[in-house]
């Protein structure tokens, strides 16, 4: 039997990308500071400086909008907090540099504040919510004009100098612009290359596999939004220096909100470096036709932004980032690579006894509406064995699992783990099962669809690795046990349905547990794999690692089970040894039906 | 009390208005799932359209109805066809979010570079004439919205309820891929529910016409309240978004009046907010409910 490929073209690593995109990089923001000092034209020097304020802007709600994946059209909020706090400090003689920091903490103060409730809403709702509170923070604005000025707005009191951020040379603000771009970048490029940075992006990908591989989801995305809120404050504060005056309509403003997000979205979504270029391809559209055609282009370069837009989303879903990626892998990524298979996992000689119990299952109950899916269901699991849970289609396996990882409360029952330190407990939600070394699978895969396999298996092997070094090499281990090595650098989406399998358990296998719960990770496998399956969880039960199996594939049942479970309608109707198991009546007829049992009778 | 009648009388009209503005967009959403930022540039298009139909050729607003609708359904059908279903299959929100903010920044710069910024009056035509009903005092203008309000909700429900079109229409919103298996051709219903959608706003717009200046920023303004609505009433209930909508034209007149006319949007707001986090299915929409197969 032949291996099936696992997909159809995996593409090489990135390695050809970085060394030539560092230097584009290098050679682009060289030029931001080149180029206008160059030239010397202070309308040159005001569209590069425009330029830098927006790419910072953008690349700030990118880590978001971007990397958490959480769209918001409000940051005008927090670029609008940071204008308005170096103003009125400004007013009281306080230099707008100490007006940044404080525009900056309390931007993430109410970037915490919005955004803990609105986490739990998704897609357009985010959206929604966010322009909501844009305009609440408008209209407040305008309405306390003793603080604010109202409609009339506020304008900075002409003092010169450094201190003031107001300079008669056009050079100062250029470099102020130009760092805080590299502020941004640099903290978004280490965000995005750390776990934080990998945690945003599975949480993005598929929120449950998250917090199954141990992911704190929403302290994560409350640290991405407080950073990116800081971050714009402080773009935020130098912008109201460098424009002299601001009014509510200007700062807390929709269209501002919607650039700052569509120049990322153009640039690449996610992308460390795709707001840059959005930024810099686009905004000198505005300034130019500001500049040359002044009144009679009112609208014409909206008109260009929404239109390069719409042919963003429509062409480019990955933006020019995309496209730029597209190219330089072009010539690589083509070759055929070998399927690979499951490494043949070297056998113990000697099988170690059960241990102790590690998980106690009592009196599970659950009700959906009318229907009583898990009727008094317990049961022990000790430490190295293989308990298969087996049951015909809708018996309430995976209802099982979902209540012993965390994912779905009991209505009644207990489940207790037992830590290392031998003491029992009942863990809650998912991230304390996997405190205690409780890992899982889904049987419906759940891959990080954008990240790479490599990637994939990294978020698992965070859990016990902070380091992205360690993690890695940890995931090419994994990798190389699961068979997955030949697609390290492939898209997860590009995978068949056994390689996701196998990334499922790979993921799993990478955080080290103690106890896996294994839902129908054999479906979808060829034979052979079938083969060396068996054997690869076999020698995994022999490193110590207690296993739950749902399984279909009854060779692997038999092979790899001391004990079975049947579950029929909610209920435990058998367990036992497999080999008695498979001869029980009751357990004959829950699969196919009285008539059968009799006519063998 | 008469003063308190009075209120109350504006917050149902400005309620009638709102609704007519949120019925295409609830449709929209409850059937092709996707959520139309674009939906207040529609309304902006209908109004300079009634406008250029009422000012340039002389017609009685009503009577623009006639070029006004077609227009705007042929809008929306086109916006379904060509900027929306190549996305669908995609099933990303981002990338639809931005397809339709894409569009409407696209209309109202479209709308600035031919109109300009200034603002745009259609003549009343007698529909700024107050009415006298017992104490208090509305516009004919504004009667005749919410009268038309309740006509459209009435009959969309209808046709959703009766007709072999409007069945169509509610399969495919209820199971896109079994509506498809029964001989739906889903593309045709996305693309006629997106039509009908835009067409109900473009009755809006030439009854909004008369009362309001047009400008190319007219949209923003009534599609965040229509947001608002719609969000209340349960995001694709027709019914839910006419209460949502008489509710929150009563909180608006209320705290317009009692509170100060610069805090009605906090409290429109806030109201939206409250809404969103703690209960996202609106007073009439559907409880999700999630399989428990996939936690």
């Amino acid at each position: 039997m032949t291996d099936i490929p696992l997909t159809a073209a995996p593409s090489a690593g990135l390695s050809a990308f970085p060394r030539r995109g560092a230097a584009a990089l290098a050679l682009v923001l060289a030029a931001l500071v080149a180029v206008p000092v160059a030239v010397g034209n202070p309308f040159i020097y005001h569209v590069f400086i425009t330029i830098c304020v927006f790419a910072a802007l953008s690349t700030a709600w990118n880590i978001v909008g971007g990397y958490a994946g959480q769209l918001s059209l409000g940051h005008g909020i927090f670029y609008g907090l940071g204008a308005y706090c170096g103003m009125l400090l400004v007013g009281a003689g306080i230099s707008p540099w100490i007006g940044m920091v404080a525009g900056a903490a309390l931007a993430m103060l109410v970037a915490l504040a919005i955004s803990y409730p609105c986490f739990r809403l998704h897609g357009p709702f985010f959206s929604l919510a966010t322009i909501a509170f844009l305009e609440v923070f408008r209209v407040l604005a305008l309405h306390f004009r003793d603080l604010t000025g109202g409609a009339t707005g506020l304008m900075i009191p002409l003092k010169f100098g450094w201190a003031w951020m107001v300079f008669r040379d056009r050079w100062p603000p250029l470099a102020i612009a130009f760092g805080l771009l590299l502020l941004t970048l640099a903290v978004a490029w280490w965000m995005r290359t750390h776990r934080i940075g990998f945690y945003l992006v599975a949480t993005r990908e598929r929120e449950s596999a998250a917090r199954a591989a141990g992911v704190p989801t929403v302290g994560t995305r409350l640290v991405a939004v407080a950073v990116s809120g800081a971050l714009t404050a402080m773009v935020g504060t130098f912008h109201a220096m460098y424009l002299t005056f601001i009014e509510p309509a200007a700062v807390f403003s929709l269209t501002l909100s919607i650039q700052i997000a569509m120049f990322a979205l153009i640039g690449g979504l996610g992308t460390v470096f795709g707001p840059l270029l959005g930024a810099v391809l686009l905004v000198p559209i505005t300034e130019l036709a500001r500049g040359w055609l002044g009144a009679k282009a009112l609208g014409l370069h909206g008109l260009v932004y929404g239109l390069v837009l719409v042919l963003v989303v429509l062409f480019l879903p990955n933006g020019l980032m995309g496209l730029v990626s597209r190219f330089t892998r072009a010539g690589a990524g083509t070759r055929g690579v070998q399927a690979g298979t499951v490494a043949a996992a070297p056998r113990a000689a000697e099988r170690r006894p059960l241990g102790e119990a590690v998980i106690r299952v009592e009196g599970l109950q659950k009700r959906f509406g009318g229907l009583h899916v898990t009727n008094d269901v317990g049961f022990t699991l000790r430490e190295g064995e293989i308990l298969g849970l087996i049951g015909p289609n809708g018996a309430g396996k995976t209802t099982v699992f979902n209540m012993i990882s965390g994912f779905l409360k009991p209505d009644a029952g207990s489940v207790s783990v037992r830590a290392p330190d031998g003491t029992w407990h009942s863990p809650g939600r998912p991230a304390d099962f996997a405190a205690l070394g409780v890992g899982r699978t889904f049987q419906i895969v759940q891959p990080f669809a954008a990240m790479t396999v490599e990637e994939n298996i990294m978020v698992g092997a965070f859990y016990r690795h902070r380091d992205v070094r360690e993690a890695r090499e940890v995931a090419r281990e994994t990798a190389e046990r699961m068979g997955l090595a030949p697609w390290l650098g492939s898209e997860a989406r590009g995978l068949t349905i056994g390689g996701l399998k196998r990334l499922e358990v790979a993921r799993v296998m990478a955080m080290r547990p103690r106890v896996l719960l294994l839902d129908e990770v054999m479906a979808g496998i060829n034979q052979t794999d079938v083969r060396r399956a068996i054997d690869l969880m076999l020698s995994i039960r022999d490193t110590g690692v207690s296993i739950i199996a749902i399984e279909h594939v009854m060779q692997a049942v038999m092979a790899l089970s001391d004990r079975v479970i049947v579950l029929s309608s909610g209920q435990i109707i058998a367990q036992g040894s497999p080999q008695d198991v498979v001869r029980d009546a009751a357990v004959i007829e829950a699969y196919l039906g009285k008539e059968f049992v009799h006519a063998h009778a | 009390m008469d003063v308190f009648l009075q209120v109350l009388a504006n917050g149902v009209m400005l309620g009638g208005l709102f609704a007519i503005v949120s019925v295409g967009l609830t449709l929209i959403f409850g059937i092709v799932k996707v959520v139309n930022f674009a939906h207040g540039e529609f309304l902006m298009v209908g109004m300079y359209l009634t406008y250029l139909a009422v000012s340039g050729l002389g017609l009685h607003p009503f009577a623009a109805v006639i070029l006004v609708v077609p227009v705007l359904f042929l809008l929306g059908a086109l916006t379904q066809r060509f900027l929306i279903q190549p996305l669908l299959a995609a099933g990303d929100h981002h990338i639809q979010i931005f397809a339709t903010v894409g569009l409407s920044t696209v209309l109202i710069n479209l709308a600035l570079l031919v109109f300009g910024a200034d603002i745009a009056n259609t003549p009343p035509s007698g529909l700024r004439q107050p009415l006298q009903i017992g104490p208090v005092r509305v516009l004919l203008g504004q009667v005749v919205i919410l009268g038309t309000a309740i006509l459209l909700v009435a009959g969309l429900q209808t046709f959703l309820a009766r007709t072999r079109t409007g069945r169509a229409i509610r399969a495919v919103a209820q199971n896109r891929a079994a509506a498809e298996l029964m001989g739906i051709d889903v593309n045709r219903i996305y693309a006629l529910t997106f039509g009908i959608g835009a067409a109900c706003v473009g009755v809006a717009a030439v009854l909004i016409a008369p009362l309001y200046p047009t400008s190319p920023n007219s949209g923003t303004y009534f599609v965040l309240i229509a947001f608002v609505v719609v969000v209340l009433g349960g995001l694709g209930s027709i019914r839910g978004a006419f209460v949502g909508a008489i509710l929150i034209g009563l909180i608006d007149s209320v705290t317009g009046f009692y509170v100060g006319a610069d805090m009605r949007e906090v409290a429109v707001f806030g109201v939206f907010l409250a809404i969103l986090i703690l209960k996202p299915s609106g007073l009439f929409g559907r409880q999700l409910r999630l399989s428990h197969v996939s936690p």
